[in-house]
């Protein structure tokens, strides 16, 4: 109950801050450049617009709408000291966190589902005459919505256990460096680091490339990309990775990246809650 | 019945050699339906012991209780029955006090007559304006207002005069003895006496994290009565001033080349003037009226003007003084 009580309040407070719609407005665009991009195509491919905003989003855009959403949830209400009125009340901390979530979760989705509508009229008006796989697209916009969702947990996680703004930016951005571009373009990424130990250990890592699978899949970004099956066509989707069959092992198989993507909601915020039920707020 | 007690609390920041012991065995007994001042210089503890009381940090040792609840164990309750006024908090700058009022209402799961509310506080023509753009004042009167929703049993008010004019202390005065009057406990800190005078049943007086003093302004004013200081101006400081052997000196301090002398009764001040002159040259002599002001001075080793200028509207402070 009051949980929905300081998501009620926060979402009045957060969905009139002007910064929090940029993002949004950048997602919107995207889907209308790539739209417009298959109206010079002679047979425009539906699916190829799925999978460009599948790349924009995952490593770019929806993180940014979620942490810019989300990184001052908690921490800038304890620079500034209105979280003694928002616990100046009988509210418990857990509620304060998880109502910060529910609020800025519902703005994020709010504005995902905008750009999704947006992108929808530019397909109805600049390429008419291509066929929208609606299955499908429901499908990608649904997974789109719980990674979305996942980053915003990530956001009120790290704002609930940082005291000041400064180290919330710092937080959300180094968890941007670390498990998006680290995780897959450094060559220090966690899948090298476990080949170099296997090696080191004598083992091959060619007998292991499963786990390897795993730990790519692992990061909310590595996870959300390995959910094309869902919604793209095995003539896209194996350009990429190879299609998972059903002889491999539940941990990489689609359905699991759905779980690992809850986990990114589930974790960060039993953490965050944890760290800000332990503060001090003097 | 007691709203608020604490018993041997205390709240030590940091640990070893840079730990800080900002309050050490706290005992206060606040009754219900009294008006409480906590008084003491900035630093002395009061919002130390005040965020200990919400739960907003935790106590290094002791226990609190507020309304017969634990602080730490049962702090929703607490705050179920209480209306808080943070120090120097800022507002949510993007609602409108309308939805200030509404927040608390929901938090606490009340109806509050929110337009008779911000009337009292004085803000009902800013009723709908966002608050970003409110003043230091404006966003106190609505901190205030958000207290008061609910009629709660207990107000706790940290420096509740701060930001505001001297017209402003004085509604804010004139609303903690109505709220006193419909039986409302109300709890308040703040580092001016004066303010403290006008409205208290009961002071307590912090001093560097300890409680120098709890007791009634009657029984302070009595216990003062007779005590007294005179200040005398000299030429040079003498090294021996020979006041040991003057009968009635309660303590001496020096500030440049002024002596500052608080005596048992007025009648001692003629002796420590004669026994300064056989030392030195006096250049000039000034002798205060009693006042809580000398007590204040002497519990907490400082006088109420520094207390004053150690915040930022010190001259708030001064006018405070002016208009009490």
């Amino acid at each position: 109950m009051s949980t929905l009580a300081v998501a009620r309040r926060d979402f009045l407070n957060v969905r009139r801050a002007k910064l929090v719609w940029a993002p949004v407005a950048l997602y919107s665009l995207f889907m209308v450049l790539f739209f417009y991009g298959q109206s010079s195509n002679t047979d425009p491919d539906f699916h190829m617009v799925l999978f460009s905003l599948l790349g924009i989003g995952s490593v770019l855009v929806i993180p940014l709408i979620a942490l810019v959403a989300a990184y001052l949830s908690v921490a800038g209400e304890r620079e500034s000291g209105t979280i003694k009125f928002t616990l100046g009340v009988p509210v418990d901390r857990a509620a304060v966190v998880t109502g910060k979530l529910l609020a800025r979760s519902i703005v994020v989705v709010a504005g995902v589902l905008v750009s999704f509508v947006v992108g929808t009229i530019a397909a109805k008006v600049f390429v008419p005459g291509m066929a929208i796989a609606y299955g499908d697209y429901l499908r990608f916009i649904a997974i789109t919505v719980l990674y979305a969702t996942a980053y915003v947990a990530i956001a009120v996680g790290i704002s609930a256990a940082t005291s000041a703004r400064s180290r919330a930016i710092a937080g959300s951005i180094a968890f941007f460096f670390v498990f998006n571009i680290g995780w897959f373009s450094l060559p220090i990424s966690p899948m090298e680091v476990f080949e170099f130990v296997l090696e080191q250990l004598g083992r091959d890592p060619e007998n292991y490339q499963h786990f390897i699978e795993l730990i790519w899949s692992l990061s909310p970004t590595g996870a959300y990309l390995n959910t094309m099956d869902f919604y793209l066509p095995a003539r896209i989707a194996s350009q990429q990775a190879p299609v998972s069959t059903a002889s491999d092992p539940f941990y990489i198989q689609p359905w699991f990246m759905l779980v690992i993507l809850a986990a990114w909601v589930v974790v960060p915020l039993a953490l965050g809650i944890r760290r800000f039920q332990k503060a001090q707020l003097g | 019945m007691v709203a608020i007690q604490t018993d041997g609390l205390t709240k030590r920041f940091g640990s070893g050699e840079a730990g800080v012991l900002a309050l050490n065995d706290l005992d206060l007994t606040v009754e219900e339906g009294e008006v409480f001042g906590f008084l003491g210089p900035n630093g002395a503890g009061k919002s130390t012991t005040i965020n200990i009381l919400l739960n907003f940090i935790d106590p290094t040792a002791g226990s609190a209780e507020v309304l017969g609840h634990d602080v730490q164990t049962e702090s929703k309750q607490v705050r179920q029955r209480t209306g808080v006024l943070p120090e120097g908090a800022e507002v949510f700058e993007r609602l409108t006090p309308r939805e200030h009022i509404a927040w608390v209402e929901d938090a606490k799961g009340i109806d509050a007559d929110t337009d008779a509310i911000l009337d009292t506080v004085g803000i009902a023509d800013a009723a709908d304006r966002k608050a970003g753009g409110f003043s230091k004042g404006m966003q106190q009167r609505l901190g205030l207002g958000m207290a008061l929703a609910g009629d709660p049993d207990l107000l706790i008010l940290d420096e509740p005069s701060s930001g505001l004019d001297p017209t402003g202390m004085k509604e804010m005065r004139q609303l903690i003895r109505e709220q006193a009057a419909s039986g409302t406990t109300v709890f308040f800190s703040s580092h001016i006496l004066s303010e403290v005078e006008a409205v208290c049943d009961r002071v307590a007086i912090l001093s560097g994290g300890e409680l120098a003093i709890q007791d009634t302004i009657e029984n302070l004013r009595d216990q003062n009565e007779g005590v007294c200081t005179i200040d005398v101006e000299v030429d040079s400081v003498p090294d021996s001033l020979g006041l040991d052997g003057v009968a009635g000196v309660q303590d001496v301090g020096v500030a440049d080349d002024e002596l500052i002398v608080t005596c048992e009764s007025p009648s001692v001040k003629v002796d420590v003037v004669r026994a300064i002159d056989e030392r030195t040259t006096v250049t000039d002599i000034v002798s205060e009226d009693t006042s809580l002001e000398t007590l204040f001075e002497r519990y907490t080793g400082e006088s109420v003007e520094a207390a004053g200028e150690q915040t930022d509207d010190s001259t708030e402070a001064a006018e405070a003084e002016v208009v009490a």
